[in-house]
């Protein structure tokens, strides 16, 4: 048996060595736009430090890492799935079940104070052609590496500016398995991050913009 | 619409939170953490460093469909002993489904994905993102060169604080020989099962690294002693 910790945690900072934490960082973030006029020329341009992850990013992250099930005998899924995204184990399936997702950008004309627990932006502009919609196109993802680029762009169709002041990274988590009726899918959204513009960022009508979120998680 | 280049507008608008690369605030960090005892319990050391490396095998199974989609390329998963899966995951939408993906627990079958252990090794290498296995593993067991594995740890949930959330991985190991055995890499093993939904046959691609990172300097663990190493996967830290 372990004893416990017999010193305390002043005592371990000292104790620390190496303490290289203070190296380059090993994760590096930024989204960058791009607006286009309505004959395609660049009008504005923006790059930012991707500031505010959600623990649904962890959560999500924790699959590849410590996988779906809490143990190699158990049909239950891990404790980061059951808690923080709210996830059970399929329950009426007649043969196994999988686990899929996509991404995808969502834009918005409001902001509220971050914290990792968000589920939404705080005024999500729909996909439309209506007053003060915009139409989303589908969100393209590459990767290099250790990077992933993710890639989303938007239309205004209407005839009015349309200012965006904040930017998510969404998820659709799908669970597919056969009930016994056929394929069924159950699926769930969640926000991996969070950020708000430092000035709004202005489309004009019959313009276009790009968003593009990088992660890297090489240093 | 057609879209200009980009280099022929000069009326570009860079604001002042546009960092250079170098200068970009971290949103995520993970960072382990071993704590070395001696036979008497009492910690002799703690080594904390900046974990670098999730694997390929990680960002293949990270990536969601979207890059499925967009490239229609599969993503070779590479298992400890070499052998590889095309991994290419998809919306099946046919019973029984032809596409597997990552097995999900239900009801019916247990074909599971699972945290394995944390591994140690005595060995190094230089590209931690292609590797597949530890360079050279420490095996479970009392014998010489051996060291006892404890059954890992994951948080239940993941902890939040203000603006910051993390979770721990953690393990603890024992060396039951009489002389001190050095470590110098460690990696996170997961155990995979790729099925279809609906699907019988499923594919038990085995222990499979997904995170692996050297040691900035070796961890000496005594005759006797333990070691305790914690992954730590924090957001906005």
């Amino acid at each position: 048996m372990l004893t416990p910790d017999l010193v305390n945690e002043e005592d371990i900072d000292k104790l620390i060595i190496p303490d290289d934490l203070p190296d380059e960082p090993a994760f590096k973030a930024y989204i960058e736009a791009k607006v286009y006029d309505k004959e395609g020329h660049i009008i504005d341009y923006r790059r930012q430090p991707m500031r505010s992850l959600t623990q649904y990013f962890l959560a999500l992250m924790s699959i590849p890492l410590i996988g779906t099930y809490s143990g190699g005998s158990s049909n239950s899924p891990t404790g980061l799935l059951a808690n923080v995204l709210g996830l059970s184990a399929v329950s009426n399936t007649a043969w196994s079940a999988d686990i899929v997702w996509t991404w995808s950008i969502q834009v918005g004309s409001g902001t509220q104070a971050f914290s990792p627990t968000l589920t939404g932006l705080a005024a999500p502009i729909l996909n439309g052609s209506q007053a003060g919609q915009l139409v989303y196109s589908t969100t393209a993802v590459s990767n290099t590496g250790s990077s992933v680029f993710v890639l989303g762009a938007v239309s205004n169709n209407t005839s009015s500016a349309i200012s965006v002041t904040e930017i998510g990274l969404t998820c659709t988590v799908y669970i597919q398995y056969w009930p016994s009726s056929g394929y069924t899918t159950s699926s769930y959204n969640f926000l991996l991050s969070y950020d708000t513009f430092s000035t709004a960022i202005s489309i004009p009508a019959s313009g276009m913009a790009t968003f593009q979120i990088v992660i890297s998680f090489t240093g | 619409m057609m879209v200009g280049k980009d280099v022929s507008d000069i009326s570009v608008k860079v604001p002042e939170d546009a960092h250079d690369t170098g200068k970009y605030i971290p949103t995520f960090s993970a960072y382990l953490t071993a704590i070395v005892r001696d036979s008497t319990g009492r910690v002799i050391r703690v080594h904390r460093q900046r974990s670098h490396s999730p694997t390929a095998n990680f960002m293949g199974l990270f990536l969601p469909l979207n890059w499925y989609v967009s490239t229609g390329q599969a993503f070779r998963i590479t298992n400890v002993t070499g052998g590889t899966y095309n991994y290419q995951p998809s919306l099946d939408g046919t019973i029984p489904g032809t596409i597997p993906g990552i097995s999900y627990p239900n009801n019916k079958t247990i074909y599971p994905n699972y945290l394995v252990m944390i591994q140690v090794g005595s060995g190094t290498q230089s590209n931690p993102y292609n590797a597949y296995s530890l360079a050279s593993p420490i095996a479970n067991g009392s014998g010489a060169g051996q060291l006892v594995y404890g059954t890992p740890s994951v948080s239940n949930t993941v902890t939040v604080s203000g603006s910051s959330a993390y979770f721990v991985i953690e393990q603890t190991f024992s060396n039951q020989t009489s002389s001190t055995i050095d470590i110098t890499e460690v990696g996170i093993i997961t155990h995979l099962y790729f099925v279809a939904a609906g699907n019988q046959s499923p594919t038990d691609f085995g222990n499979t690294l997904v995170w692996y990172d050297t040691l900035s300097s070796a961890i000496s663990v005594p005759a006797g002693g333990y070691l305790t190493i914690a992954y730590t996967f924090t957001v906005n830290p």
